[in-house]
């Protein structure tokens, strides 16, 4: 049996079908649900981000013209909406370089001797609360990058600018995260 | 090129970004700079450290995503017929029983009228029953 498209899907639930944008959302959940993860760390935010950018590509399914694959229109919605949170945590954000390093420099320069996914959930907060401090474009520039593979082109179109700003936006993300690095102990990448 | 040119380029090279002439330039740098090729190590081993390759997700824990997203789905639609009612149909409600209102407190023009008009709508309505 073969199964039925994701724009035939896209068409059926904007006419009201449930049932349709329930397969949508199966389909696609692992990948925006691991694009929130990553770029928005805290589980219970990244779980709220995911399950809003479901809901806002749901309200927007009318305008949904299939120039695009889904998959694309949805990912470029999720983006948006990780940049959003990213913006307004950014805002909320106090902590200093030096609070940082005070609170978590033993378990940074673990986290980064040793790159391998059983990283301890310390050690995840503490790798969480260094992504924080780059600016929201940067980070989630270097999430796409880095997480999901995309190339700068790809990037420039999911975050809807241009492919010299994804080049600057990984270089210095990736420099200060390099700076910032240098002073943890321990970490091999210093 | 300088080194420092070369280390701007560093993080393009390592996607593989950059076109032929400048990814075999760098690279011919790199390996006659052991500094340059060093910054490159550490660039690299910046993804993997911070980034972990997302697990693959339980289908369990994929189905009662599903299941909330479809709950606030159905939330939504309600909330948007509850906006909907509350911006568009409660003021046209208004703006009808406003109308009624003012219908009702307005005078009967007629009885307003002075009396020489109302007389020659009655004899215009007259003219009109006897000539043929």
């Amino acid at each position: 049996m073969t199964q039925t498209g994701d724009g035939e899907l896209a068409r059926s639930a904007a006419a009201g079908d449930g049932d349709a944008f329930a397969e949508l959302v199966r389909r696609h959940a692992p990948r925006v649900r691991a694009l929130c993860a990553a770029t928005l760390g805290g589980p219970g935010e990244a779980e709220d981000a995911a399950q809003e950018a479901f809901l806002k590509a749901h309200r927007a399914l009318p305008r949904f013209s299939g120039e695009a694959s889904f998959s694309t229109w949805l990912h470029r919605i999720a983006v948006n909406h990780c940049l959003d949170v990213l913006r307004a945590a950014g805002r909320r954000r106090s902590d200093s370089l030096e609070a940082l390093l005070e609170a978590d420099s033993e378990a940074l320069g673990r986290a980064l001797s040793e790159p391998s996914p059983a990283k301890s959930l310390e050690d995840r907060d503490a790798v969480e609360r260094l992504l924080s401090r780059l600016p929201p474009e940067q980070r989630l520039a270097l999430t796409l990058r880095e997480l999901e593979g995309l190339t700068y082109e790809e990037i420039a179109a999911a975050m809807s600018c241009s492919l010299d700003s994804v080049k600057a936006r990984i270089r210095r993300a990736r420099a200060e995260l390099a700076g910032m690095a240098r002073h943890f102990p321990g970490a091999d990448i210093v | 090129m300088t080194h420092e040119k070369i280390r701007e380029l560093l993080s393009e090279w390592l996607d593989g970004e950059l076109d032929a002439p400048a990814r075999a330039a760098v690279s011919a740098h790199l390996d006659a700079c052991p500094a340059c090729d060093a910054e490159a190590a550490r660039l690299r081993r910046l993804g993997p450290a911070l980034f972990r390759a997302p697990v693959r997700p339980d289908p369990r824990a994929t189905e009662a995503f599903v299941a909330r997203v479809m709950a606030r789905v159905d939330s939504d639609s309600v909330s948007l017929w509850e906006r909907l009612a509350a911006r568009v149909l409660a003021p046209a409600l208004g703006l009808a029983l406003a109308g009624l209102v003012f219908a009702i407190a307005m005078p009967d023009p007629d009885e307003d009228a002075p009396l020489g008009v109302a007389a020659v709508s009655a004899d215009a309505g007259s003219a009109f029953e006897v000539a043929p």
